[in-house]
Parts: C-alpha cells; sequence; structure tokens
C-alpha cells in the first residue's frame, strides 16, 4: 500500500513539474516568438532586453522548481525511500544472515545426524553382533546341556538296568542258595550254628 | 491303647495285693490258668465277655467254673470285678502285664526261641546260660520251631532281637550283594 501511494506521489510530482515547465516555457516561447519578428528592428538595442528577459525567466523557473520541489516534498520522499532501502537491505542482510545461520545449523545438524545415524549403525552392527554371539553361545551352551543331560539318563539308565540285573541275579543266586541248604542241611550243621550263636551271644556280653 | 492302659491298672491293681500278701506269685499262676482256660475254652470266652448275655447269665457262668477251680478269693472277687466292669475280654492282656510285673520283681526275663530245626537239651540249657550272663537276670525260655529260618536261632528278649539264623544270613548277603560290596 505504502509502495502505490509513493508512485502515486512521483506521479503527481512528474505532472506538476511538466505543467509548471508549459506554463513558463510557453509564455516564454511566445515571448521569444514576439520577439525574432521585431528582430529586424531592435536587433542592436533587443539584445539587452533579450538577456534581461532570460535571465527573469530563468530566475522564475528556479524560484518555481524550488517551490515546487519544496511543496512536493521529493526530498522526504527520496530519503524515505532511501531509508525504506536501507532497512530493507538491512532486513535482506539480517535474513540473509538468518537463512546462513539457518544453512549452518542445518548443515550441523545434518552432520551431527549423519554422525548419528553412523553411530547407530554401528551400535546396531555392534549389538547385533553381541546377540548373534549370545544366541550361539547360549545354543552351544544348551546343546551341551543337552548331551550332558542325554549321558546322564543314558548313564543312570545304565546304572538302573545294571542294578536290576544284579538284583535279579542276587535274588535267583540267593532262592537257590537258601533251597540248596534246606535241602542239604544236617542236625550237625544246625548244632554248628547255635553253638556259633551261643559263643556270639557270650561275646556280647 | 487305653484298653492296654486299664489293663495294667487292673494287673497292677491284683499285684499291689499280691505284694501285700506275698502270694503274687500264686495270684499270677491262677491268672496265667484262667487265661489258658479261656483261650482253650473260646465258648465259654465268648459268653463271659460278650454282652449279648446279661450280666447275671454271665456271672452265673463264671461262678459255675469259679467254684470248680481252687483259686483263691482274692483271684476269684478280681476275676468278678473284672466281668461286673466288663473288663473280662482283657484277661489275655491283664495275665500279660502281671507277668511283665511278676517277671520284674522276680528278676526274671523271657526269651522267645525260635529255632529252625528242635534244639538238644544242652544247647538250650547253654544258650540260656548265655542269654542270663547277657542280660544279668533269670532266663525264662519259651522255645518254639520255625522251618522257614532254615537253620540257626532267633532269640527276642523285650525289644531284643538277636538273629543267628541261616534266613537272615541269607538276606544280609543278598543285600550286600545288591548294593555291590562283593564287587
Amino acid at each position: 500500500m505504502s509502495r502505490f501511494k509513493g508512485l502515486f506521489r512521483i506521479y503527481r510530482s512528474i505532472v506538476l513539474y511538466v505543467m509548471c515547465g508549459a506554463l513558463f516555457w510557453i509564455p516564454a516561447g511566445l515571448a521569444w516568438a514576439a520577439e525574432h519578428g521585431g528582430e529586424a528592428a531592435a536587433h542592436e538595442g533587443g539584445d539587452l532586453k533579450d538577456l534581461l528577459a532570460r535571465c527573469i525567466n530563468f530566475a522564475l523557473m528556479v524560484i518555481i522548481l524550488f517551490v515546487v520541489i519544496r511543496k512536493s516534498s521529493m526530498k522526504d520522499f527520496f530519503s524515505s525511500r532511501r531509508e525504506e532501502i536501507r532497512r530493507k537491505l538491512d532486513e535482506l542482510r539480517k535474513g540473509k544472515e538468518a537463512a546462513e545461520s539457518k544453512v549452518r545449523e542445518l548443515e550441523q545438524k545434518l552432520k551431527a545426524f549423519e554422525a548419528e545415524k553412523e553411530q547407530i549403525l554401528e551400535q546396531f552392527k555392534a549389538e547385533g553382533l553381541a546377540e548373534k554371539e549370545r544366541i550361539i553361545k547360549e545354543a552351544e551352551e544348551r546343546a551341551e546341556q543337552i548331551l550332558q543331560q542325554a549321558e546322564f539318563t543314558i548313564q543312570r539308565e545304565m546304572e538302573a538296568a545294571r542294578a536290576r540285573i544284579r538284583e535279579e541275579i542276587v535274588d535267583l543266586a540267593t532262592g537257590k542258595a537258601e533251597e540248596i541248604i534246606s535241602k542239604e542241611i544236617t542236625d550237625k550243621d544246625q548244632e554248628h550254628l547255635v553253638n556259633e550263636f551261643i559263643e556270639r551271644v557270650e561275646k556280647l556280653h | 491303647m487305653i484298653s492296654s492302659k486299664i489293663s495294667r491298672r487292673y494287673a497292677k491293681a491284683l499285684f499291689g495285693i499280691g505284694r501285700e500278701d506275698g502270694n503274687y506269685e500264686a495270684y499270677g499262676k491262677c491268672l496265667e490258668e484262667f487265661s489258658r482256660f479261656c483261650n482253650e475254652n473260646e465258648t465259654f470266652y465268648r459268653v463271659i465277655s460278650s454282652k449279648i448275655f446279661s450280666t447275671e447269665e454271665r456271672k452265673n457262668v463264671l461262678e459255675a467254673v469259679l467254684a470248680k477251680s481252687d483259686f483263691p478269693d482274692v483271684v476269684k472277687n478280681f476275676l468278678r470285678v473284672l466281668l461286673d466292669k466288663d473288663r473280662i475280654a482283657a484277661i489275655a492282656d491283664i495275665t500279660d502285664y502281671y507277668r511283665k510285673l511278676t517277671d520284674e520283681v522276680s528278676n526274671i526275663t523271657r526269651a522267645r526261641i525260635i529255632t529252625a530245626r528242635p534244639l538238644k537239651e544242652d544247647a538250650l540249657e547253654k544258650l540260656k546260660q548265655g542269654l542270663e550272663r547277657l542280660t544279668g537276670k533269670m532266663v525264662i525260655p519259651q522255645v518254639s520251631e520255625d522251618g522257614s529260618l532254615i537253620g540257626g536261632v532267633v532269640v527276642q528278649i523285650g525289644d531284643m532281637v538277636l538273629d543267628g539264623s541261616v534266613k537272615a544270613q541269607l538276606e544280609g548277603l543278598k543285600e550286600s550283594l545288591k548294593r555291590g560290596e562283593y564287587n
């Protein structure tokens, strides 16, 4: 909005300036033409008057220009325009600096992100390796345990089987021994056994 | 348990009377005789110990038997009290405990001797003497036979068991072999 207002003011000043010029240059031109009409007559005495008219014309034009320029506040316009441009330049510079700073910050962030990404990747790789080693170790341990357990079970089963066989053999052997002794034992053997028992009883005393 | 405690109480009561009048051994013999009579005459025992019959009827039966016995009055009265109190069924327990009491006083211990084959007199005597030296009491042997012992002898005195049978030796051998002690 202020931009349109400034343009309008410039346009108005130029129109005023042109109108003023026309206002004063047309009479001056007319005067000059009139004067050139009688040039032949007053050629000699007219030079001084012509110079005077020209000077007055010029002075008037300067005064009018001065007034017009003062009135049209062209100075303010240009100074404000300069200030505005300076401010805008400052703003742009600041914006550029901020943008550059932002860029640098983003670049740093990007670098940090890249570093972090690398670190995370490394960490993941390390964790993956550790997990892999752990899983392998666990699997090995489990396999070892299973083997040990299997060996233990086999050992236990073998011992149990051995014990069962031994028990069966012992039962058979003692059963057979009992059978033979029952058949073969005599009164003399009984007497001997009783005497042995009596000796043991006496030893207890 | 309660029955056992009551039997002990009755046995102690009679034993106390016997100790006072000095006839505890005679009373003991009478109790043994009556208990044996009950064992041998099951019908009599069932009649006097069963509540199917009235006390009066049971008393009459008991009196009929007592009338033919030469038991001292103390023993007869004791048996009547047992019947009145419905404790006559515990006569075996009472007799056992009374025997223990008399044995204690007389320094006697009873040894249950189980043998695979009949024991010779001298072997039994030697065994008895050995047990007397071991216990420090006079031993009354109660010999019985058990062929399953195969050979040897088993003696039980109170809670003590001395096993010299072939069966026990074979069992010991069997257990040792099973434990692998002879490997």
